[in-house]
C-alpha cells in the first residue's frame, strides 16, 4: 500500500491535492484508509466508525493543505499527518462521555468532535460551515456548474461544453449561482 | 458577510484570479495595495475565499462516499484475530506467571485500602495533543510530557501555569492526576478539590470526583473517599464504592 502515490514526491502530491486532481485524491484516500481502519477496529470501533473518522480526517487534511497549514518535513509526512489526525479524532470520540454511555454510532459525537478542531478562528470556521451547508442545499444546476468550475477546476469553456451552453451563458450563470449561494449564506446567519 | 456588500461579476472574477494566483505582477501590486487600504475590500476577499473553500470542501465531502466504495470490504473476523493474539500472548505466559506470583505476594501483604487503591487507580490517558493548538502551548507541552510518562516534568510545567490560572479546571484536574501517579497523593488532593468546584458541564467532573475519592482512600480517609466517589457517575467509582461499603 502507498506505493502508487509514492512516485509523486510530497510537494507534487500536495500540489495535486490542492488542485483536486481526482486520480490523486482517490489514490491518497485508498492508500491511507486501511491503517486507520485497523486502528479503530482494534480500539473498540466498528467499520462504520472507521469510515466516519477517516473521512473526517481526510477533509481536515485537505483543508489544511488548501490553507497552507501543512508543510511536509519528509517523504511520508502527509501519510503520517492524516494518521495522527484520525487517531486524535478517534481518541476524542472514545473519551467523549456519550461514547462511554452508548456503543452505538452517534453522529452527534462525530459532528461535535469534527467541529472542535481547536482552531482559534471560530468565526471563520462558522462561515465555512454555513457555506458548506448552503452549497449542499443549492439547486442541482448551480451545484453542478460550481462544482465543475471550482472543484474540478475546469475552464469556463469546458464548463460550457460539458453543460452544452454558450461560454458567455456559463460565465453569467456562474455569477448568478455565486450570488445565490452568497444570499443563502447571509440568510442562514 | 455583510448584507450590503454587493460584489459585481467583474469584481468576483478579479478576486478569483487573485485567489487562484493568476494575476500578473502589476495587478497583484495594485490588488495588495487596495487590500492594505480598504478594510471592507479585505473582508470581501476573505469572504470569497471562504466561499470557494466551502464549495470545494462540500464537493469533496459528497465524493468521499463514492471513493469509499472502491475500498475492499474488511470482514471483521473474530476467530482469526483471537488466534493471532493467543500465539502472541503465549510467549509472555511464563513471564506473566512470575509477575503474578510476585504481585500476589505483594498484594496479600498490603492493607485493604492500598489494595483497592492500586487496583482502581488507572491513569487518565490525557488529552490528544493536536498540532494546531497555539494558544495553549505550555499546557500541551506539559501534556506531551505527561503522555510520555515524564510526570515530574509535566507537574513542574503545569505548576507554573497554575500559579497564573488557579481556576483552570482542566489544568487542576491533570495536575492532580499527575501528582497521584507521582505518588504524591497529599499534594494532589487540593488540586482535585479545586477541579471539582468547576461548573457542572466540566468534562472531567466525574473523573475528577473519582480520582479525588481514590486519593482520600489512599490517605486513609474512608468517609471522604466514599463521599467523593458517590458524586462521580462513572461505573468504576460505583464498583469501588460498593466494595468499600462491604
Amino acid at each position: 500500500m502507498g506505493k502508487s502515490v509514492q512516485y509523486l514526491n510530497q510537494l507534487e502530491l500536495i500540489n495535486a491535492i490542492k488542485s483536486n486532481d481526482s486520480y490523486t485524491l482517490e489514490r491518497f484516500y485508498n492508500d491511507n484508509y486501511k491503517k486507520i481502519e485497523l486502528l479503530v477496529l482494534k480500539n473498540n470501533g466498528s467499520l462504520e466508525h472507521a469510515k466516519d473518522v477517516y473521512q473526517d480526517a481526510f477533509i481536515t487534511v485537505w483543508t489544511h493543505i488548501k490553507s497552507n497549514k501543512f508543510t511536509p518535513k519528509n517523504e511520508t509526512a502527509l501519510e503520517g499527518y492524516i494518521y495522527r489526525i484520525a487517531k486524535n479524532k478517534w481518541i476524542d470520540i472514545l473519551r467523549s462521555k456519550s461514547f462511554k454511555n452508548s456503543n452505538t454510532l452517534n453522529y452527534e459525537i462525530l459532528e461535535f468532535v469534527g467541529s472542535d478542531d481547536s482552531e482559534s478562528n471560530d468565526l471563520k470556521n462558522n462561515k465555512l460551515k454555513l457555506t458548506m451547508l448552503a452549497f449542499k442545499n443549492l439547486g442541482q444546476p448551480c451545484k453542478e456548474l460550481l462544482n465543475i468550475f471550482y472543484f474540478e477546476k475546469k475552464s469556463l469553456k469546458d464548463v460550457a461544453s460539458k453543460l452544452k451552453i454558450k461560454e458567455s451563458t456559463a460565465r453569467n450563470k456562474k455569477y448568478r449561482c455565486m450570488e445565490k449561494l452568497r444570499a443563502m449564506v447571509l440568510a442562514s446567519k | 458577510m455583510k448584507d450590503n456588500s454587493n460584489i459585481s461579476q467583474e469584481l468576483l472574477e478579479i478576486i478569483e484570479s487573485y485567489i487562484n494566483g493568476t494575476m500578473n505582477t502589476r495587478e497583484l501590486n495594485d490588488f495588495n495595495q487596495l487590500l492594505d487600504l480598504d478594510e471592507d475590500f479585505k473582508t470581501k476577499v476573505e469572504d470569497i475565499k471562504i466561499m470557494l473553500l466551502g464549495i470545494e470542501n462540500q464537493s469533496l465531502k459528497t465524493q468521499l462516499d463514492e471513493l469509499h466504495k472502491d475500498i475492499p470490504k474488511t470482514k471483521v473476523k473474530e476467530s482469526q484475530d483471537k488466534k493471532v493474539r493467543y500465539l502472541y500472548y503465549s510467549k509472555f505466559a511464563a513471564a506473566a506467571a512470575i509477575i503474578i506470583a510476585i504481585g500476589s505476594i505483594w498484594f496479600f501483604s498490603t492493607p485493604k485500602n492500598e489494595k483497592l487503591y492500586a487496583k482502581y487507580f488507572k491513569l487518565d490517558p490525557g488529552l490528544p495533543t493536536t498540532m494546531s493548538t497555539t494558544n495553549n502551548f505550555d499546557f500541551y507541552d506539559g501534556m506531551v510530557k505527561y503522555k510520555h510518562g515524564d510526570y515530574k516534568i509535566a507537574i513542574e510545567k503545569w505548576k507554573v501555569i497554575s500559579e497564573k490560572q488557579p481556576e483552570n479546571d482542566t489544568l487542576n484536574y491533570f495536575l492532580g492526576v499527575a501528582l497521584m501517579v507521582d505518588k504524591n497523593t497529599s499534594d494532589a488532593i487540593p488540586f482535585l478539590e479545586r477541579s471539582v468546584e468547576a461548573e457542572d458541564e466540566f468534562i472531567f467532573l466525574n473523573d475528577a470526583y473519582y480520582y479525588l475519592g481514590l486519593a482520600y482512600l489512599k490517605e486513609g480517609n474512608i468517609d471522604l473517599a466514599k463521599k467523593n466517589l458517590s458524586l462521580s457517575k462513572t461505573k468504576l467509582s460505583k464498583t469501588l464504592l460498593s466494595k468499600l461499603n462491604n
